[in-house]
C-alpha cells in the first residue's frame, strides 16, 4: 500500500544522517564494490585474452607441437602428467617430419629458448631476458612485427650468424637514446649484432615478446644449447580454419607413424593451441569468479547484519508511530512493507554507491596497471539484485517485529 | 426521543487479562447502545475500565466474552487485518497527545488513513484538503507538526480522524494537553461536527466537557455505574 512512503522515508533518513548511513551501508558498499571491480576486471581480461592474447601468443590458425603440455590448466590428471613426463624430446628429425606432412605453403617454424642471466652492452647490463633461437619463419608465425632494421633471414640461419632482433624492453634498458641497429650486445660470453627491433606488444603478456632477443636457431644451437638437435616446439600456421584441422590430423598421423605408436596408444607429444591458453585463462577466471563471491558474501552478510540492527533500532524508536498507523487502519502487511521498503532502499543505496566505487576502482586499476576493464550490464543488474536481496533479508525480521506490534501497547509507548 | 438507528451495541462485554499471576477483570459485562449522531461522554476514575471500553469500541482489541456489533457487523472474533479495515473505514481516533507523524506535513498526516484505504493519490490530497478546511487549517497544510501550536495539531488530528468519513469519532481526552482557551476552541469543533451529524464518543475527566455531551456513561470497576440520559429528552437541534 505504501512501500513508496518507506522508500522516501529511507532516502530522507540516509540524507539526514549521512555519516551514520555511511557506516550502516559500509558492508554492502564494500561487498558490491569488490564484486563490481572483480567482475569488471575479469570481464575485461576475458575480452583481452580472447581478442588479443589468443591471437598474439598462439596465433590464429596456429598449432604448436610440444613434448608435453606447458600451460597447466588444472584439470589435467596427475597420472596423465606423469606419463607425459616420459615423452621424448622433440628433435630436428621431428621438424622434418612435420614439414613433410604439410604443404610448403604453410608456415612451419621451430625454436628453442631459455632465460638468460643477463645481456650486456659495454658496462650496461640487463637481467630478465628471454633468449629465443628460432627458425627464419619464427617471428612471422608468432606475429612479431619488425619495427626497425630487419628480421632474421635464411642466410642468418644457414650460416649461423650472430645477428639478433630485440624487443622493446631491451631497447629501453640498453639503448634509451639511440638506435640499437648495428650495435653490439654480449649475450653471456658471445657477441651478437643487433639487426632489427620488434614492435612493442605491451599489455600483460607483452613481457614475453618485449623482453625477448631472437637469434638464428643455428647460432643458438652452437652456443647456448645443451643438445645439438633438440627443439622446444614446432609451430604450424595454416591459412584457414579448415586447413588447421586437416594439418593437425596430418601432423599427428606422421608423428605417430614415425614413433611407431599403435592404435589406441596415447600420443607421446602434445598439441598446443590457442584453446590451451584460453583454457588456462578460463580456469583462472573461474577460480576468481567462484572465490570472489565467497568473499563478497562475507561482507554482504556483515552488511546485512548491520542494516538489520539499524532497522531494529529504527523500529524500536518508532513504536508509537506504528501504533498510530495501526490505529488508523494499517494492516500487518502495510507495516511490513513499509519497513521492508526502508531496509531495501538503504541496501540499494549501498549497492548503488558500491557500483560507482567498483567502476571507479576498476578504472583506477586499468589506469595504473596493464589490466583492462569492461563493465558488463549484467554485473550492475546482479549488484542491484544483491542489494535488494540483502535489504529484504535483513529487513524482514525488524519489519515483522514492527508488523506484529499490538496497537494498544504501541500507542501507549513513549 | 429521536429513534435513530443503533450503530454500536454491546451485550455482556467482558475483558480479562493476565497481569503476572493475577487476572484483571477490566470489564465485567457492559451493555451499551449508541445511536447515530449521539454525542457520548465516557467518564470514570482511572482503573474503571474506560480505556478498555474505548479500545474495544475502537476495534483495537477484541473482548474476552460478550458481543459487540458495529454498524451491523459482529466485531468479536474478527481477525487482525479485518479489525484494521474496520478501524480504517468506521472509526476516527483523536488522541490526547495528537499522535501525528512528526516528519510529515499536516496534509500528509491527514492523507494517511486514505493511503491505507487504497485511495488514489489525487483523490487523497483532495479529500485531505477538504478535511483540513473543515477543521479550519486550510492555510497550514504544508506545515509539519513542530511548526504548529497544540490546538492546530489537534485540529490536524481531528481532520485525520474525519477524512475517511467514519461512523464514529472516538476521542480520548482530546483537550488533556491543551490550555483552557484552546480547549474551548477544540470543543467547539466537536460541537460543530456533532451538529453536522457526526457520532462522537469522548473519554474525559472534566465535568464541564461532559456537560456538552448528550449522555454521560460513567464506569466503575468494569461496570456501568450510571447512564446519565439528561439530554435524551431534549429534542435535537435545540
Amino acid at each position: 500500500m505504501n512501500p513508496l512512503e518507506g522508500v522516501v522515508l529511507a532516502l530522507q533518513q540516509v540524507w539526514a544522517h549521512k555519516l551514520k548511513s555511511a557506516f550502516t551501508l559500509l558492508g554492502v558498499v564494500i561487498g558490491v564494490t569488490f564484486l563490481i571491480a572483480v567482475i569488471t576486471i575479469v570481464e575485461g581480461m576475458n575480452r583481452y585474452v580472447e581478442e588479443d592474447v589468443a591471437g598474439t601468443l598462439a596465433g590464429v590458425n596456429t598449432f604448436t607441437v610440444v613434448r608435453r603440455r606447458r600451460v597447466v590448466t588444472g584439470n589435467e590428471q596427475d597420472d596423465a602428467r606423469r606419463r607425459a613426463a616420459r615423452n621424448p624430446q622433440l628433435t630436428l628429425r621431428d621438424v622434418e617430419i612435420v614439414q613433410g606432412a604439410v604443404p610448403e605453403a604453410w608456415l612451419v617454424s621451430f625454436y628453442e629458448d631459455r632465460g638468460l642471466p643477463d645481456v650486456r652492452r659495454g658496462d650496461e647490463r640487463r637481467t630478465n631476458v628471454r633468449l629465443v633461437g628460432g627458425s627464419p619463419d619464427y617471428a612471422e608465425l608468432q606475429g612479431w612485427t619488425v619495427e626497425t632494421g630487419r628480421g632474421l633471414s635464411e642466410l642468418d640461419e644457414r650460416r649461423g650468424l650472430r645477428n639478433a632482433v630485440i624487443g622493446s624492453d631491451i631497447i629501453e634498458s640498453l639503448f634509451p637514446n639511440e638506435s640499437p641497429i648495428d650495435k653490439e650486445l654480449r649475450l653471456g660470453a658471445h657477441r651478437f649484432r643487433v639487426v632489427g627491433t620488434f614492435e612493442r606488444q605491451g599489455g600483460m603478456l607483452g613481457g614475453f615478446r618485449d623482453a625477448a632477443i631472437l637469434i638464428p636457431f643455428s647460432a643458438y644451437r652452437q652456443r647456448f644449447s645443451r643438445s645439438k638437435n633438440e627443439v622446444d616446439a614446432i609451430s604450424v600456421k595454416t591459412r584457414t580454419e579448415d586447413e588447421f584441422v586437416e594439418a593437425q590430423q596430418a601432423v599427428e598421423a606422421a608423428l605417430r607413424s614415425d614413433r611407431r605408436l599403435r592404435p589406441g596408444e596415447e600420443n607421446t607429444f602434445h598439441f598446443e593451441t590457442s584453446d590451451d591458453i584460453l583454457g588456462t585463462w578460463r580456469t583462472i577466471s573461474r577460480i576468481l569468479m567462484t572465490a570472489v563471491p565467497g568473499l563478497v558474501l562475507i561482507s554482504l552478510v556483515v552488511g546485512g547484519i548491520v542494516i538489520m540492527n539499524i532497522m531494529l533500532l529504527s523500529v524500536a524508536g518508532r513504536i508509537k508511530e506504528i501504533g498510530v498507523r495501526k490505529a488508523i487502519g494499517a494492516r500487518r502487511r502495510d507495516i511490513l512493507l513499509q519497513f521492508l521498503a526502508e531496509a531495501s532502499t538503504l541496501s540499494l543505496v549501498g549497492a548503488g554507491v558500491g557500483i560507482l566505487l567498483g567502476i571507479g576502482l576498476a578504472t583506477l586499476v586499468e589506469r595504473i596497471s596493464p589490466l583492462p576493464a569492461a563493465v558488463p550490464a549484467w554485473a550492475i543488474f546482479v549488484a542491484l539484485t544483491i542489494g535488494l536481496t540483502v535489504g529484504i533479508a535483513s529487513g524482514i525480521y525488524p519489519a515483522w517485529k514492527a508488523a506484529v506490534q499490538d496497537p494498544i501497547v504501541a500507542l501507549r509507548s513513549e | 426521543m429521536d429513534k435513530k438507528e443503533v450503530i454500536i451495541q454491546t451485550r455482556g462485554l467482558r475483558k480479562e487479562y493476565e497481569m503476572g499471576s493475577e487476572t484483571v477483570y477490566a470489564l465485567r459485562g457492559v451493555d451499551v447502545d449508541i445511536r447515530r449522531n449521539e454525542y457520548i461522554a465516557v467518564m470514570g476514575p482511572s482503573g474503571s475500565g474506560k480505556s478498555t471500553l474505548m479500545n474495544l469500541v475502537g476495534c483495537l482489541d477484541t473482548p474476552t466474552a460478550g458481543e459487540y456489533t458495529l454498524n451491523g457487523v459482529a466485531v468479536q472474533g474478527l481477525e487482525d487485518d479485518e479489525l484494521a479495515r474496520i478501524r480504517n473505514r468506521e472509526i476516527g481516533f483523536v488522541f490526547q497527545t495528537f499522535n501525528l507523524l512528526p516528519r510529515a506535513t499536516a496534509l500528509h498526516n491527514v492523507e494517511l488513513p486514505l493511503i491505507y484505504a487504497g485511495i488514489s493519490a489525487k483523490e487523497r490530497s483532495r479529500r485531505a484538503e477538504v478535511a483540513l478546511e473543515r477543521t479550519g487549517l486550510a492555510d497550514r497544510m504544508d506545515h509539519k507538526p513542530n511548526e504548529l501550536s497544540g490546538g492546530q495539531r489537534q485540529r490536524v488530528a481531528i481532520a485525520r480522524a474525519l477524512v475517511n468519513e467514519p461512523s464514529i469519532l472516538l476521542a480520548d481526552e482530546p483537550t488533556g494537553n491543551l490550555d483552557s482557551v484552546t480547549s474551548a476552541d477544540i470543543m467547539h469543533v466537536f460541537d460543530e461536527l456533532h451538529q453536522e451529524g457526526q457520532t462522537i464518543i469522548m473519554v474525559t475527566h472534566e465535568p464541564d466537557i461532559s456537560e456538552r455531551a448528550q449522555r454521560v456513561i460513567t464506569l466503575r470497576d468494569g461496570m456501568i455505574e450510571s447512564h446519565d440520559a439528561k439530554l435524551e429528552h431534549r429534542p435535537f437541534g435545540v
